[in-house]
């Protein structure tokens, strides 16, 4: 790879950050050539973005210098930053939906003729664009009506249309399906072989490896090392990022018992009353992890929902234990041994103002003991915290702390916690690793197999191929709103996986 | 220690929007030729001191309506549920308690109980119809509230313009209600009557349902995020029935606290035109729809506007700089809720 003997398109230099007493960078250095691939890696709270929020103007560095293209610069936010050649693709996508693709792309930058939006050269230039790259996109479609994968596209267009010459990609891969993070992939590389820099933030070593020339490991604030990718494992990337050998988790064996979850012939409509589900039929037996896989948007919120009563079908039945619950409120189907983890986590599974104690609290508030008498007994609501902080080593201060406080790893055990707290047979979870760090996905997926192996019963919702492939005993896949295929455990590959998400088997 | 952390972690924003307003009122008198230092003392004297304590007790008269009016307000805020109809429901409060109290024979502290009850029923009742309106039909209760304030206020207008009219008065209003009926004085020759020390106690009973018990917890917990209240279990129906009628009840209690203590009769108007429910609303967002920030919260409105009086008496600046100080601290209060000023970084995953 000639990446090292180009020269630096941006340099960072001892740069310090610091939020509140907490040390977000610590003299990190950085410099990523033109034409390079540089995996930025670290589990949550090491600083990744953080370092690149510096980079690209969003944040005022208490220390350090920034020279991108040989020049030391200073931004005082993104525009500076956009305007020396920068281009940032962020997690959540800054994108308008009820614009077309066009119109999103030249957003602030917009080809005028007379003083007057030019929407012809817009499109024109945007599709030019598009061809060049081999990103493939319709400049007319509106953005609210793509999928994830082509938005991220728009995002990166986005960029490009600026003339970004340094581009940076934050857990790019995170709401991809396999073949759209293969088609990202071939984009990045020819960016790259065009002489961008691409700098890809990630957890997923599998991916650092095969993508980036050389990649970087933060921990805690530092640089813990950088390696040529074709010269290290992904066991010694994951040492450096936690600083000890990670054991993968065991495969529990399970002892199927009765059906818990029946999910018959169920329908439910989605958002605009467009159908979501078309006659679904599932089960989960006591003992049994069951995996559901899919591109997102084909049913599996819809289904996670619909069983934890947020949602009300439209026909077709939800027994729990035996018990039809299809139309019950939702504290009846938890007095019933629902637990449930929705993907939103801070959108439906904290109050993230709240305390952590608090956010233990709900749905255990009518309990005597914590609320005698209608009254909180705040002593052993918080010793009841302490307790499972403790035991999900949450990383948190004090129990009265908000939530807001926590890393996403934290506030995904904070959830799952709280959950599996319940005298629970049913544990419905979505996405319970998504955006987590790897000790917290190691506590996570310990937790789901003493469930199941405890004899409780998981429909597990991921797209985490891996994750379903460790700790489910037969992964079904849905697509269009339907049960496309089902494999067991040992028969299950990512390719085969790969080929019922996409519809095509 | 921590408590006294958590306590003072929400007064930044209040403070700094009460600052702004100050200073903000201070220019404008600059600019128009007067001595803000002059203006702001008068303002203080004429709310708290002078006239012996008769400045003071004016301002705690006023503060009761202001009080209860805020505490009708938060205690929906705080719950997720927007009770803009907090005047529809005094007036029919004060109505009901005047209705009841001159109806029933006798008089005494029974028929003062009875019109109370009476009065928590009929701003109960009006707040529960909204609620209503928005489980079954989802009619927003922002604009159900808002609207109910009209057909309230005009109903009460036209009884007590025709079928209620005290004939010999001349005025809208109804016939004087019984002297056993009226709440008791505090103090010999004071204006200040019972209800005040009502409104009090209701606030520190709130404080109370809210922080401490578990509707209150689920209160909380549904005003931070409605959907993880309800995907852990809350009923938000049944909450928002509960919440709506308290709420209306305690704007009727207000009502009630007017009519008996301070009017002694309904008089048309008379609940709306000092825009108690609309100084309540600034208040509850003043202090973050806490029900003690609304005691201090309310008695600084309170005394902004007696103050108000006392300014203009001494320097010639309109006590309406008053009603200007209170719409600019509602204005520095919802800047911050729109930009965030002083707001922490978010984290990210890296």
């Amino acid at each position: 790879m000639a990446a090292g003997l180009a020269a630096p398109a941006f340099e960072l230099e001892g740069i310090t950050k610091r939020f509140g007493a907490v040390i977000a960078n610590d003299a990190v250095d950085l410099r990523v050539a033109a034409g390079e691939i540089r995996g930025l890696v670290g589990e949550n709270g090491a600083g990744k973005t953080t370092l690149m929020g510096v980079l690209y103007g969003m944040h005022r560095p208490d220390g350090g210098t920034i020279r991108v293209a040989g020049r030391t610069r200073r931004f005082d936010s993104p525009l500076d930053a956009i305007r020396a050649g920068l281009g940032m693709v962020h997690q959540h996508f800054m994108l308008f939906d009820s614009l077309t693709v066009a119109e999103n792309v030249v957003f602030g930058s917009e080809p005028a003729r007379g003083g007057v939006f030019d929407l012809a050269a817009a499109r024109r230039r945007v599709a030019r664009l598009a061809e060049r790259y081999g990103l493939e996109v319709d400049p007319d479609s509106r953005v609210g009506r793509l999928p994830v994968g082509v938005r991220q596209r728009v995002e990166i267009l986005k960029a490009l249309y600026r003339r970004a010459e340094i581009l940076i990609l934050d857990e790019p891969t995170a709401v991809l399906t396999p073949g759209e993070q293969s088609a990202l992939f071939e984009v990045l590389r020819r960016l790259a072989a065009e002489g961008a820099a691409v700098v890809f933030i990630s957890h997923k070593l599998r991916e650092v490896l095969e993508l980036c020339h050389r990649a970087t490991v933060l921990r805690g604030g530092r640089v813990t090392g950088t390696v040529e990718t074709a010269r290290t494992t992904a066991d010694e990337l994951s040492r450096l990022m936690v600083g000890k050998k990670v054991v993968a988790p065991q495969v529990p064996v399970h002892e199927l018992g009765a059906t818990v979850l029946g999910v018959e012939s169920l329908e439910v409509r989605g958002r605009h009353g467009r159908s979501a589900l078309h006659g679904l039929d599932l089960t989960v037996r006591s003992g049994e992890i069951v995996g559901v896989a899919g591109v997102a948007g084909n049913g599996q919120s819809e289904l996670a929902e619909a069983v934890a009563g947020l949602r009300p079908p439209a026909a077709g039945r939800v027994l729990i234990g035996g018990a039809d619950l299809t139309h019950a409120p939702i504290a009846l189907r938890r007095r019933a041994g629902l637990a449930y983890v929705p993907e939103d986590r801070d959108g439906t599974g904290l109050a993230v103002a709240a305390s952590v104690a608090e956010n233990l609290l709900m749905g255990f508030e009518g309990e005597p003991r914590l609320a005698p008498r209608g009254v909180l007994d705040a002593e052993a609501i918080d010793a009841r915290a302490r307790g499972v902080v403790e035991r999900y080593a949450i990383q948190v201060s004090h129990v009265r702390d908000p939530a807001a406080t926590l890393s996403g790893g934290n506030r995904q055990k904070l959830v799952v916690g709280r959950e599996l707290l319940r005298d629970a047979r049913l544990l419905v979870v979505e996405q319970p690793t998504r955006g987590v760090d790897l000790s917290s996905i190691e506590v996570i997926h310990r937790a789901l197999g003493d469930f199941s192996a405890a004899g409780g019963a998981v429909l597990l919702i991921s797209s985490e191929l891996n994750e379903l492939m460790t700790l489910a005993d037969r992964i079904v896949v849905m697509y269009g709103g339907r049960l496309v295929g089902e494999l067991e455990r040992d028969n299950a590959s990512e390719e085969r996986l790969g080929l019922l998400m996409a519809g095509a088997a | 220690m921590r408590p006294w952390r958590t306590a003072l972690a929400g007064l930044e924003g209040p403070l700094v929007a009460v600052g702004g307003a100050v200073a903000a009122g201070a220019l404008f008198m600059v600019a128009t030729g007067h001595d803000p230092l002059a203006a702001y003392g008068a303002m203080i004297t004429g709310a708290l001191g002078g006239r012996g304590l008769g400045n003071l007790l004016a301002t705690l008269l006023r503060a009761a309506p202001i009080v209860g009016m805020g505490l009708a307000a938060a205690v929906a805020f705080r719950a997720g549920f927007f009770n803009l109809g907090g005047e529809g429901q005094l007036v029919l409060g004060g109505l009901a308690g005047a209705v009841v109290a001159l109806a029933l024979p006798g008089g005494g502290l029974l028929t003062a109980l009875l019109a109370t009850l009476a009065a928590l029923l009929a701003g109960g009742l009006w707040a529960l119809a909204a609620a209503f309106f928005e489980i079954r039909f989802r009619v927003p209760l922002l604009v159900s509230t808002l609207l109910m304030n009209y057909p309230a206020r005009l109903f009460a207008s036209y009884l007590v313009n025709h079928p209620l009219r005290d004939v010999g008065s001349g005025l809208p209003q109804t016939e004087r209600i019984a002297g056993g009926v009226e709440l008791a004085r505090l103090g010999a020759g004071g204006r200040l009557h019972l209800g005040v020390l009502v409104v009090a106690a209701t606030v520190l009973a709130a404080a109370f349902v809210v922080r401490r018990t578990r509707v209150g917890y689920r209160m909380r917990m549904a005003g931070l995020n409605a959907r993880f209240a309800r995907a852990g279990g809350v009923d938000l129906d049944r909450l928002g029935y509960g919440v709506m009628f308290s709420s209306g009840a305690l704007a009727g209690l207000v009502g009630a606290v007017q009519v008996l203590g301070v009017h002694h009769r309904f008089i048309d108007g008379s609940l709306t035109d000092p825009l108690w429910a609309w100084t309540g609303l600034m208040v509850a967002l003043l202090c973050g729809s806490r029900p003690l920030g609304v005691l201090v919260a309310g008695l600084f409105f309170a005394a902004v506007q007696t103050g108000g009086f006392g300014m203009e008496r001494a320097t010639e600046v309109p006590r309406e700089l008053s009603r200007v100080l209170q719409a600019l601290i509602i204005l520095f209060v919802a800047a911050q809720a729109r930009f965030g000023f002083g707001g922490g970084e978010r984290e990210g995953t890296g």
